[in-house]
């Protein structure tokens, strides 16, 4: 069992090359359970290579990985069992409803939370019968979320998840996850979401990291970041990438 | 009560709730017995997130300002509060100190530093008789 300071993520060293560019090169990141954790780096800064590296989606070229002490290759199916990932690129498949998505992806899981589903679905408004493939760039996002928030998993992880909606659907999508997701017991579930939306995710962030070429830039607790430099985060972020760009 | 965060500020957004609870409840338009926002709903509201509110209730509950009751939620104390007067006076001198350093930076003498404090005194029961009639 995990004892109390295993943290949710533990990534050291991590490197990953793609042919003779540097997508990650030696990067660091410790996310403490119970935190919501913002990854924050321009397009191109190695946010999605190293969330697929922590999922098995990529292999690393060096480096280490653990989601709760644990080793997302040796012990994959222990680890995907108490995850969530919504990909930057949602798709699901042609032949199915959104009824029978949700069902799909129920199928995999230990748990599912149908209160939970029932009202987002309605909160959103998505017609169940409904091919999932005719759905908008937001609703299936919106389906995605729900898919990802049902199995109340402990550490649930987001790339670039409101990239291309329109600010409603953001809006909706940011306060969905401030409330469903943290529901239960807060100090259980970790959030990891990586984006350059910075200002969307000012109020939810409570500690983050900034990646830039692969490598960490700074990390810091939001509140005490926004102490120390009067700014806001997304301020921080931009005269910091300013800084290690001069 | 109309809560806010600024995310410009520099202060810790709990704090920032903290601080205009503590407001609301001394310029009337939060009343003793009154419920405050429920943690969930709030943090969807201000978008952010629901331990930052969670941390703004248990300070506003050791500082003896709310009260929490089991399965109804957090309410603006009634009644006194549940310190002695003396660790009353010692909290509130603290903030004094602080007030008093500020003002011989600005170069404020005791004297109109008092008459200052005399105006926001005023000014506080003024907002205090408005928010009485409604």
């Amino acid at each position: 069992m995990m004892s109390d300071n295993t943290p949710a993520i533990d990534i050291r060293n991590l490197v990953r090359r793609y042919g003779h560019t540097d997508a990650v090169d030696g990067l660091n990141l410790r996310v403490a359970a119970g935190r919501c954790y913002g990854l924050f780096g321009r397009n191109g800064a190695g946010k999605t290579t190293t969330i697929k590296c922590l999922l098995n989606l990529l292999r690393p070229t060096s480096g280490e990985t653990r989601i709760f002490g644990l080793d997302p290759v040796r012990d994959e199916v222990a680890v995907k069992s108490r995850i969530s990932y919504v990909p930057d690129q949602v798709s699901f498949y042609p032949w199915m409803t959104v009824e029978d998505t949700l069902a799909y992806f129920a199928s995999f899981r230990a748990q599912w939370n149908r209160d939970i589903e029932i009202g987002l679905v309605k909160q959103f408004g998505l017609n169940l019968s409904q091919a999932a493939t005719h759905l908008s760039k937001g609703q299936r996002t919106q389906l995605a979320l729900i898919c990802s928030i049902c199995p109340e998993p402990d550490l649930l992880i987001l790339d670039e998840p409101t990239s291309g909606l329109d600010p409603i659907v953001r809006r909706e999508f940011i306060r969905t996850v401030i409330g469903a997701y943290q529901e239960g017991d807060p100090a259980r579930r970790t959030v990891l979401i990586s984006t350059h939306l910075i200002s969307e995710f000012e109020g939810l962030i409570d500690e983050f990291t900034i990646i830039d070429r692969g490598r960490n830039v700074l990390t810091q607790e939001a509140d005490r970041a926004r102490a120390k430099h009067q700014q806001t985060l997304e301020e921080i972020f931009v005269s910091t990438l300013q800084g290690a760009l001069a | 009560m109309l809560l806010q965060v600024n995310f410009k500020s520099g202060m810790a957004v709990y704090q920032q709730l903290v601080d205009q609870v503590k407001l609301a409840a001394a310029a009337g338009s939060l009343k003793p017995g009154e419920p405050l926002p429920g943690i969930r709903p709030l943090a969807e509201q201000l978008r952010v997130n629901r331990n930052t509110v969670a941390k703004a209730y248990a300070e506003l509950e050791s500082q003896g300002v709310i009260e929490t009751v089991a399965g109804k939620g957090c309410f603006l104390r009634e009644g006194s509060s549940p310190f002695k007067k003396d660790v009353r006076r010692k909290v509130l001198a603290e903030s004094i100190d602080q007030a008093v350093v500020h003002a011989h930076h600005l170069q404020i003498d005791k004297e109109e530093f008092l008459r200052v404090a005399e105006e926001r005194f005023d000014a506080l029961a003024l907002k205090r008789t408005r928010a009485s009639q409604g």
